[in-house]
């Protein structure tokens, strides 16, 4: 049996646990409180020189700062965050899926661009739904497909006016897999934490064939 | 965001493994709390811009290490299964799924986290990072694991009516 059916024997016969319910809340208040606490010991006299100390660094390197930032691909990060806020959100999606046919024309009146998604969902990536995102200074248009247990944002919104170095982007952030790339006037980010190679898997199902 | 905030976006996959490598609800409930409490308590160590999810698995599976030697339970050897002979691949077909899981935990523990990463996606420097371990021998330690679940899964289909 090669590496690849065996993958794939375990991919469908072996049992996906997940995080109960009670478990992640129980997590997250313990996060929640272990801030809180943290927050409140810091004095006033800390918080304000730490003011003072930012305040000075920008002045003085203010251009520098903002060159920093641009290295470190915002397209990313606001994607990952993004997917992150989906992750969390208590109602993911605002409408369920009913087929792509379906949750495209929910958009209208919603975003004011034409999403253009041309993937269905399918068996390996099934379309879930979509909700109204926010990307950077815009809104967005976010798909949501699952592979085995694993959320899957895609985000598509207007490609204008956004910091762009170079027409696709692949990256690692936080421990989710990102994709972002540019079609004409849209732009389109995919952020997941399964393996970047399915990611681009999908990416190639998301792109009309020429 | 913060690192609580990250960190939490991979509790499905910190159970998952936990669930493989306890066996039970309860114990791998207690095991993803017990990383989280030392992820926060290391908050200070980790280096922002480095692998989060590497991070956080090797936060586990150290717990999962301190526990198993607290508790003095038996760690699985790996070798039992390289004394099985291999099988025809079509008769794996018929494993049923408690097959597929028996199999697994019948791994040894370092090599079902290693398969489990896998598939995950991790790659091979994020499984050196979460197994803790250079990256050189990762490869080989991934082939031994696969090629004793292969036998150990042709074991249980052998067993099949």
């Amino acid at each position: 049996m090669k590496d690849e059916e065996l993958d794939a024997l375990l991919r469908e016969r072996l049992p996906r646990y997940t995080a109960p319910a009670a478990l992640r809340a129980r997590v997250a208040q313990r996060h929640a409180s272990r801030h809180d606490a943290r927050r409140s010991r810091a004095s006033n006299v800390g918080l304000a020189l730490v003011v003072v100390a930012f305040v000075a660094l920008v002045l003085l390197f203010g251009r520098r700062v903002g060159v920093d930032r641009d290295t470190q691909s915002p397209l990313v990060t606001e994607a990952v965050n993004d997917h992150m806020r989906v992750l969390y959100a208590e109602r993911p999606l605002e409408i369920e899926s009913g087929g792509i046919h379906q949750v495209k024309p929910w958009f209208e009146g919603r975003v004011d661009f034409a999403p253009i998604v041309p993937f269905d969902g399918d068996a390996d990536f099934p379309l879930q739904g979509g909700s109204v995102a926010y990307y950077i200074d815009r809104k967005a248009a976010a798909f949501v497909y699952k592979r085995s247990l694993h959320v899957i944002t895609l985000l598509v919104f207007p490609s204008r006016g956004l910091p762009w170095a170079s027409d696709r982007v692949t990256a690692e952030s936080r421990g989710f897999h990102a994709i972002v790339w540019r079609a004409g006037d849209l732009g389109y980010a995919l952020v997941s934490d399964v393996a970047m190679g399915e990611l681009e898997s999908l990416e190639r199902k998301l792109k009309p064939t020429r | 965001m913060t690192l609580a905030t990250d960190a939490l976006a991979h509790i499905d996959a910190l159970f998952h493994v936990a669930r493989y490598l306890t066996g039970d609800d309860a114990s791998a409930e207690d095991l993803v709390q017990e990383t989280y409490s030392r992820a926060l308590g290391a908050e200070a160590r980790f280096a922002r811009g480095t692998n989060l999810r590497a991070w956080l698995m090797r936060i586990l599976r150290n717990a999962h290490i301190d526990q198993t030697r607290r508790d003095k339970r038996d760690v699985r050897a790996e070798v039992e299964a390289d004394e099985l002979p291999d099988e025809r691949d079509e008769i794996l077909g018929e494993l049923a799924r408690g097959d597929v899981e028996r199999a697994m935990l019948d791994l040894s523990e370092d090599a079902r986290l290693v398969v489990l990463l896998d598939l995950e996606g991790f790659s091979e420097a994020e499984l050196a990072d979460a197994m803790d371990c250079a990256p050189g021998t990762i490869k080989s330690r991934l082939s031994r694991a696969r090629s004793a679940l292969r036998k150990r899964l042709a074991a249980y289909a052998r067993r099949e009516p």
